[in-house]
């Protein structure tokens, strides 16, 4: 309960941030791919997406993560309306 | 034929050679024929962590090499029955043995003893591939931090690599940082490694007293810490073990009334 108190003010606590660097540090280990080159793809996918529909570049999202084992790539993008 | 089972981590001082000793003297105990292998040449430790330095004339290397039978470079452990060392070479370096010489070397000690217990080197490179060469299995070993679980990571998929089935122990757990949200508890590593867990030993100070004195824990019989290894040991073994969450009566009166720490 003192926990959910320190964490209601403090934000997360140490354990939840070694946790979440974890699953992220672990996830690009598994992939042999590093953080920065991770952005550089981002930025590749995004002008490929915007080849062939209206997309705000900058606002697309990529993520590695890990579960079980299983290392995940997602990359998300809101595509914008046709007349804006 | 025994079982070969090697004790690896990845990153250096998480307690490699600690729970090498005492699962050793606890299969011991246990009244299984067991032969600790210390692997790390070049920086060996087995042997004064189980205070055996005095008796050493040969080493894995000499026996590797011919210079001695291997029954001759085992050191009979005299406070237990059944417990031998083969303690690693202090001036060689990590390239004097091959996977292949490890394999054959360890074969050899399966066909005399119940347990093969290998202390494997910190890293994952010539030293890492002689350690895990002969092993039938392994024990990774990590303490609840983002460096130690990070390599203890490589390792679990280097392993796999080589076929090795892998369990894990959870070292220097301590259940009051677990509580107040300042350490990973042994849930965490769990879902995080993705390993079937053998146990999660307690920090605990006799481990640091007895490890002075060249004692393994477990002999003495004192501390959280050595329990947990005994009971690990046994699980090892397949010998009927009790629950790793069940707890004396005291402490779970204390749970039901919200006083003590949950399982971590």
């Amino acid at each position: 309960m003192w926990n959910d108190i320190k964490s209601f003010f403090t934000g997360k606590s140490s354990r939840d941030v070694a946790k979440g660097r974890l699953h992220l540090v672990l996830a690009h280990d598994r992939s042999g791919l590093e953080g920065g080159r991770l952005q550089e793809m981002r930025a590749e996918i995004a002008a490929v997406i915007a080849k062939y529909v209206p997309i705000d570049a900058e606002a697309v999202e990529i993520q590695i993560e890990t579960r079980s084992r299983q290392t995940q790539l997602t990359v998300s993008s809101a595509i914008q309306p046709r007349n804006a | 034929m025994g079982r070969a089972i090697v004790i690896t981590s990845g990153k250096g001082g998480v307690g490699k050679t600690t729970t090498t000793a005492n699962l050793g003297a606890a299969l011991a105990q246990l009244g299984h024929s067991v032969v600790l292998v210390d692997a790390d040449i070049g920086l060996r430790n087995l042997d004064v962590v189980m205070g055996l330095e005095n008796r050493i004339v040969y080493h894995v290397v000499d026996a590797i090499r011919g210079k001695c039978t291997l029954a001759k470079a085992l050191i009979k452990d005299r406070r237990i029955e059944n417990l031998w060392l083969l303690p690693a070479s202090q001036t060689d370096d990590k390239d004097a043995v091959t996977p292949e010489d490890m394999r054959s070397l360890i074969f050899e000690l399966k066909a005399t003893h119940d347990f093969v217990l290998i202390d494997c080197p910190a890293g994952i490179e010539q030293g890492f591939k002689n350690a895990i060469a002969g092993a039938d299995e392994a024990v990774v070993v990590a303490t609840p931090e983002v460096s130690s679980i990070r390599d203890a990571d490589r390792v679990v998929g280097l392993l796999a690599a080589a076929d090795v089935p892998a369990r894990l122990i959870v070292n220097r757990i301590s259940a009051a940082l677990v509580k107040r949200g300042d350490m990973l508890s042994q849930a965490d590593v769990i879902e995080i490694l993705a390993l079937e867990m053998l146990g999660a030993v307690p920090l605990d100070d006799q481990v640091i007293a007895t490890t002075n004195k060249g004692v393994p824990a477990v002999l003495e019989g004192k501390g959280l810490a050595a329990k947990e290894l005994i009971r690990i040991a046994k699980k090892l073994a397949g010998h009927p073990v009790e629950d790793a969450e069940s707890v004396g009566f005291f402490t779970r009166i204390g749970r039901a009334l919200g006083l003590s720490a949950s399982p971590a």
